[in-house]
């Protein structure tokens, strides 16, 4: 809301001032006739870096000039001097494939991007060859969202290959490619795709609006997109779900949602979403529908574990031991007996370990990084609960959460989660069980307060739609979820048309022809008879 | 729309029974029914205004000034109400769970999720009472799990007290659907046609004595007659002698599930306050007066903390500002509604 | 801003943990016991387990049994939390043993307690020790280390055998209040030469006070049965004939699969009275002297057995009423149907008088894997 209450009052002011000063961003320089003049410009403009290389041609007449590190000299060959060779054309300036420019600014920026320019004494056109080379990582399933079945496939770090392999997903005509430059110094490639007439084109210009406020030297990761277009950057949610994966991105396309991606990192980000899409995985949709729902069951189970359990069994040793059933309460009273910590002190000392070996784990190459689980997991651990430092429940509740955060498909939200857990141990720590249920409470009030680009964030459970609870704590079989989820905004609604009518007709058929069907089974029996002698 | 419940779901049979012994059920039944027609009165006074906000209306039916009057009033009467919520919650919570935290932690509590929850504004107020009604059916369930040891018996003889005992029971018992009155504060501000609001209010209106008959059932035949006057809480006091297999003592998780309905009701009460003052002094902000009050309230409870006889001095004097607020007004502005309607027609007719 | 508003209240919060018990420093009582002291008082016994974890995970676990005189049961647990370590907690007790003596005065004054805070484990077995609570309580035994462990297995056996109600703290209060309905607790007893802690048999209570009346452990199965309550297994044992020699072959044993209880009060101007029509369908589960075949043979057997149990039945309710104990809540009921009669009885001096006729049928319906 607050963005429309800034789009009618104030910062228009700024808004102009922006519009007025994006022509000084690019100057023009025209180029000159002179090659000289030229070659001096641009030796000038990058500071006589070691990497442009200039070949003098003709007798010095000519220069083709490039970035040594970003041109791919058997294209070069290829495009340039291939044809001379061949003599198809006479000169360089001949070639087809080439781009004329006369403005020298612009020429920069193409040399940038790994073009040779081809200059002429005499001439004022600088022309461009695209010549870029690429090194490409093969496509891999990402390492952090791994499925069972589905596609194997994930982004990689080329904005082409990325939007290549969308569009192969979605051979549609309304799928629509929108790039942006972004950060001032680093002019990286943004691109903001979307399925035109799907998509809300209110909260495609909204998210415009928002892409066009950035004014970074820097745009180095998706996550500095997020932050700076996101509504509520003081909040540990994420509002925006991250992936690497395509499928999951033409899902959320074909759902009417927006996808923004970066040029140099895999990530993409996929905007409006709510709390319910960071707990559904591809994974969910190539299970039968009873699996895909026990899971999901599970995974949103795993939500309350992480956030509550540790919180819950200091309440329960601190504060509220009548809880124990009776059968428990020797064996409790014996594991927590000897320990010389609060269990406050010790919950938050655990977590922490935790949290460390985990941090180890992710830093240090492969082979050690196992080594560092088993020695952190079962050593310490171990080690710790003989030395009476730490009890034995305690081990389990807090090895319990950390698995149960790890659940959850997207790595953004585990995170969350398991900071969440801090607060409310100090809480549950100070009022037991009413400061659980307060903490609970102030994060439930947070999350309706959020709003993900205009889509509340806990939807479809507040405001209610029992439609969307299709896709939510329980997947529906496909064909039942033929309309679009309301949170993504979609002007199109219907998204499955009527898929299983053939069962109908198959049923109606039967009915009709009661006596040619009992035939048919009558036949088919007595050919089973038949092959059974 | 369900913040009608709230503080009274635990003292309520133990209050009804005091008056009305084991027949409380009745009165309730019978405040049940009489309230659909204040409801409807309510309804009508909304239609008339379907645009205007409280303010305006009190302002149109008393004159300029006396509507700032009663606005006013009005204002105070909710804000003792948050309160007298704070004050029973704190009793509860000292009594039942936390013998020794201080008052003013407790309501702290409740004064912050109250303050948050009011400032996000009635989207977010809305939205999060239907998240957390999926509690609602928790607390049916538990308190379910007393079914085991009904006696019928208990609600035997019927009419043992007597018909003007049993409707002195049923005024008692209006007075745990008070909640209802919010609804014609937020009538103008919530979006649908009149009739449409109307349904809701009254789908709310029969699901809260749905609950309370429920809790107030289960408490009249798990109980018997004498033991249940001597109890003031029958519903924890139940399920406090039942045993999970994994969990004993449910009555702890009850008051837990049923924190979260308290600061539901407490809120609304808080927000409507504050838009009182906000539509009074016409600015942009309600946060500001959401402060304000909560301040407000918080210093007050402070002054009275514990003490079970100012409480219940307070919560009288609340008693009585709901008889006058929530009965008595909305009768006369129906009836004034109802003389002016035809003066307001011949004065359109004649421009 | 808002945020550091929160941190500074988190970190007020911290402050202060009024209402912290931490667990692992509380001396959990799981069985207190309550007898009759000198001049008014009483002596509380309670037995507070102590679990001690080795450095490989064995435990040793003692049993610390402590008596006290006090005037109130409150009082005396401030005289013992004065002479042990730690502090004292009876959130999770097991079981509440009352002394003969003291339960012949009144429990309720014991039971107060338990019922005004809200800490109090409201699931607490209640029992009657035969003799002394005290003594109950200090019994070693060898098997089960812990006393509560021990006498709440003995008291759940009971229930599941149909000896007993399972009355807890929180059963009993209804009955206490209430006018016109009594209660029976099960009574407890120590078995000097065997070394053992027995169930025997259920004290009948009238209002607040045990009257000294049981009902024998022979009976007690009959006793619950006309309750209506069957635990898990009901077993009755009963003797059908005297034909044969040996002993053993005169007595059959059922159990009872079904039971149905219909109990008809019919009151005329003043006087109540009762019939209890009892229904039991049964399984044979021993007969050695067999013969199961013939139909008659059977219907003989029900016969039998119908007139046997309900002689029993009369002697439960003779017991009943000498005790003027009302289990069956007539007197509530005849409250809760016919008021005005009500109101004009005093009823517990109506009790005793009133007619209860019980009747009991029996039926055969299984007899076993063999004839």
């Amino acid at each position: 809301m607050g963005f429309f209450k800034r789009l009618l009052f104030g910062d228009h002011k700024r808004l102009h001032d922006r519009e007025s000063s994006d022509p000084d961003k690019e100057p023009e320089h025209p180029s000159s006739t002179k090659l000289s003049v030229n070659i001096d410009y641009l030796m000038h403009e990058f500071h006589r870096t070691s990497d442009l290389r200039i070949r003098i041609l003709e007798k010095g007449q000519a220069a083709l000039v490039y970035m040594e590190s970003l041109v791919d000299q058997e294209k070069i060959h290829e495009m340039i001097f291939k044809p001379l060779e061949l003599g198809d054309v006479e000169h360089i300036s001949d070639i087809p494939n080439s781009k004329v420019t006369l403005n020298m600014e612009e020429a920069i920026q193409t040399l940038l991007r790994g073009h040779a320019l081809y200059m002429e004494d005499g001439l004022r056109g600088v022309y461009q060859f695209r010549v870029t080379s690429s090194f490409n990582r093969s496509i891999e399933e990402p390492a952090n969202e791994k499925v069972v079945r589905g596609s194997h496939d994930g982004f990689v770090e080329n904005l082409m290959i990325n939007i290549n392999l969308l569009r192969k997903r979605i051979e549609n005509r309304n799928l629509t490619v929108k790039y942006y430059r972004l950060g001032k110094k680093t002019n990286n490639n943004i691109a903001l795709v979307y399925i035109d007439g799907v998509t809300d084109p209110s909260l495609i210009q909204e998210i415009e609006y928002r892409l066009k406020y950035i004014s970074a030297d820097m745009i180095h990761s998706p996550g500095y997109v997020e932050e700076f277009i996101e509504d509520q950057t003081f909040s540990p949610f994420p509002q925006m779900l991250n992936t690497e994966r395509p499928d999951r991105v033409t899902a959320n396309l074909i759902e009417g949602r927006v996808a923004i991606m970066s040029e140099g990192s895999p990530t993409v980000l996929i905007a409006p979403s709510t709390f319910f899409s960071f707990y559904q995985s591809s994974d969910d949709y190539n299970m039968r529908w009873f699996t895909g729902t026990f899971v999901r069951l599970i995974r949103l189970a795993s939500f309350i574990i992480a956030v509550c359990m540790p919180a819950f069994y200091i309440a329960v040793v601190s504060f509220h031991f009548e809880v124990i059933p009776n059968e428990l309460v020797m064996p409790v009273k014996q594991s927590i007996n000897g320990i010389a910590y609060p269990p406050l002190i010790e919950a938050l000392v655990m977590v922490v370990i935790i949290e460390l070996i985990r941090e180890a784990g992710i830093r240090l190459p492969q082979p050690i990084g196992q080594t560092i689980g088993i020695v952190g997991g079962l050593v310490i651990g171990d080690a710790v609960v003989r030395a009476g430092l730490v009890s034995n429940l305690m081990v389990i509740v807090v090895a319990l959460t950390a698995i149960a955060s790890f659940v959850v498909p997207s790595n953004e939200m585990s995170t969350t989660l398991r900071l969440l857990t801090f607060p409310l141990i100090l809480l549950a720590g100070t009022l037991g069980f009413i400061g659980i249920t307060f903490g609970f409470m102030m994060i439930l009030i947070h999350m309706t307060r959020l709003e993900s680009f205009g889509v509340p964030y806990t939807s479809p459970i507040a405001p209610l739609r029992i439609k969307d609870l299709k896709d939510t704590f329980i997947r529906m079989p496909i064909y039942r979820m033929n309309n679009r989820p309301k949170d993504s905004r979609a002007v199109d609604k219907e998204v499955i048309g009527p898929s299983r009518e053939w069962k109908q007709l198959e049923r109606t058929n039967n009915e009709q022809q009661p006596a040619g069907s009992q035939e048919a089974s009558q036949q088919a029996s007595s050919e089973s008879n038949q092959s059974s002698d | 729309m369900q913040t009608q419940i709230g503080v009274g779901v635990l003292s309520l049979p133990s209050d009804l029974h005091q008056v009305a012994k084991q027949d409380g059920w009745i009165s309730l039944a019978i405040a049940g029914a009489v309230l659909p027609v204040i409801l409807f009165c309510l309804f009508l006074i909304g239609k008339q205004f379907p645009d205007s906000t409280f303010e305006q209306m009190t302002e149109k039916l008393f004159s300029k000034w006396g509507g700032r009057v009663f606005s006013f009033l009005y204002i105070l009467y909710f804000s003792s109400v948050a309160a007298l919520i704070i004050l029973l919650f704190g009793r509860m919570i000292s009594l039942w769970v936390l013998p020794n935290t201080p008052f003013w932690a407790i309501a702290l509590c409740m004064v912050i999720v109250g303050l948050y929850l009011a400032n996000g504004g009635l989207l977010v107020l809305a939205r999060f009472y239907t998240m957390v009604s999926g509690l609602l059916p928790v607390l049916i369930i538990l308190t379910l799990f007393s079914f085991q040891e009904v006696h019928l018996m208990y609600l035997m003889p019927i009419g043992e007290s007597g018909i003007s005992k049993i409707f002195e029971g049923a005024s008692e018992a209006m007075l745990s659907f008070f909640g209802f009155f919010v609804s014609l504060v937020i009538f103008s501000e919530v979006e649908g046609k009149p009739r449409q609001k109307f349904i809701i209010i009254l789908l709310a209106h029969f699901f809260t004595f749905f609950f309370y008959m429920i809790t107030l059932l289960v408490s009249y035949t798990f109980f018997s007659t004498t033991e249940l006057s001597l109890v003031p809480e029958p519903l924890l006091y139940m399920l406090k002698s039942f045993e999970l297999p994994f969990v004993a003592r449910i009555d702890l998780f009850f008051i837990s599930v049923w924190f979260v309905s308290v600061a539901t009701s407490y809120t609304t009460y808080l927000y409507i306050a504050s838009l009182g003052l906000k539509q009074l002094f016409r600015t942009k902000s309600i946060k500001v007066f959401n402060l304000v009050i909560s301040l407000f309230v918080y210093a007050f409870t402070l002054l009275i903390g514990f003490d079970v006889a100012k409480v219940d001095r307070h919560a009288n004097v609340v008693v009585y500002g709901g008889y006058i607020f929530s009965f008595t007004i909305p009768i006369v502005m129906v009836v004034i509604i109802l003389v002016m309607k035809p003066f307001q027609k011949r004065k359109e007719e004649a421009s | 801003m808002k945020k550091i508003l929160l941190i500074i209240i988190c970190l007020l919060l911290l402050t202060g943990c009024w209402d912290e018990r931490q667990f692992k420093n509380i001396k959990l009582v799981m069985t207190m016991g309550f007898d009759q002291g000198e001049d008014g008082g009483i002596i509380e016994t309670v037995s507070i387990p102590t679990v001690n974890r080795g450095t490989e995970g064995q435990t040793e676990e003692r049993v610390q049994v402590l008596s006290t005189w006090a005037r109130t049961p409150l009082e005396g647990r401030d005289f013992v939390d004065q002479s042990i370590a730690e502090s004292f907690d009876p959130a999770k007790l097991r079981v509440v043993v009352i002394g003969e003596e003291l339960a012949k005065e009144n429990i309720y004054s014991v039971l107060d307690e338990f019922y005004r805070n809200p800490t109090n484990n409201l699931n607490a077995h209640l029992a009657i020790a035969k003799g002394r609570a005290s003594d109950v309580l200090s019994y070693q035994n060898i098997s089960d280390t812990m006393i509560s462990e021990y006498i709440s297995g003995v008291l759940e056996g009971a229930v599941a055998s149909t000896h007993a109600t399972g009355e807890n703290i929180q059963l009993i209060c209804a009955e206490l209040f209430e006018p016109g309905e009594d209660f029976s607790l099960p009574i407890l007893a120590v078995d000097e030469e065997k070394q053992l802690i027995k169930y025997d048999g259920m004290a009948l209570f009238h209002e607040e006070q045990y009257s000294g009346v049981d009902i024998p452990m022979k009976l007690s199965t009959m006793f619950m049965l006309m309750q209506g309550i069957k635990g898990r297994v009901a077993h009755l044992t009963k003797k059908v004939s005297d034909e044969h020699e040996d002993e053993r072959y005169n007595y059959v044993t059922v159990n009872v699969r079904g039971h149905k209880r219909k109990a008809d009060i019919s009151v005329h101007k003043d006087t109540v009275s009762v019939d209890l029509n009892l229904s039991l369908k049964v399984r044979v589960v021993e007969y050695p002297s067999d013969h199961l075949q013939e139909k008659r043979t059977i219907d003989e057997l029900d016969e039998k057995l119908s007139e046997t149990l309900t002689k029993d039945a009369q002697k439960v309710v003779s017991l009943m009423q000498e005790a003027n104990s009302d289990i069956w809540a007539i007197g509530r009921q005849v409250k809760a149907y016919y008021p005005e009669v009500y109101k004009e009885l005093d009823w517990a001096e109506t009790f005793p008088e009133i007619e209860i006729k019980p009747s009991v049928k029996v039926e055969v319906i299984q007899h076993g894997i063999i004839h």
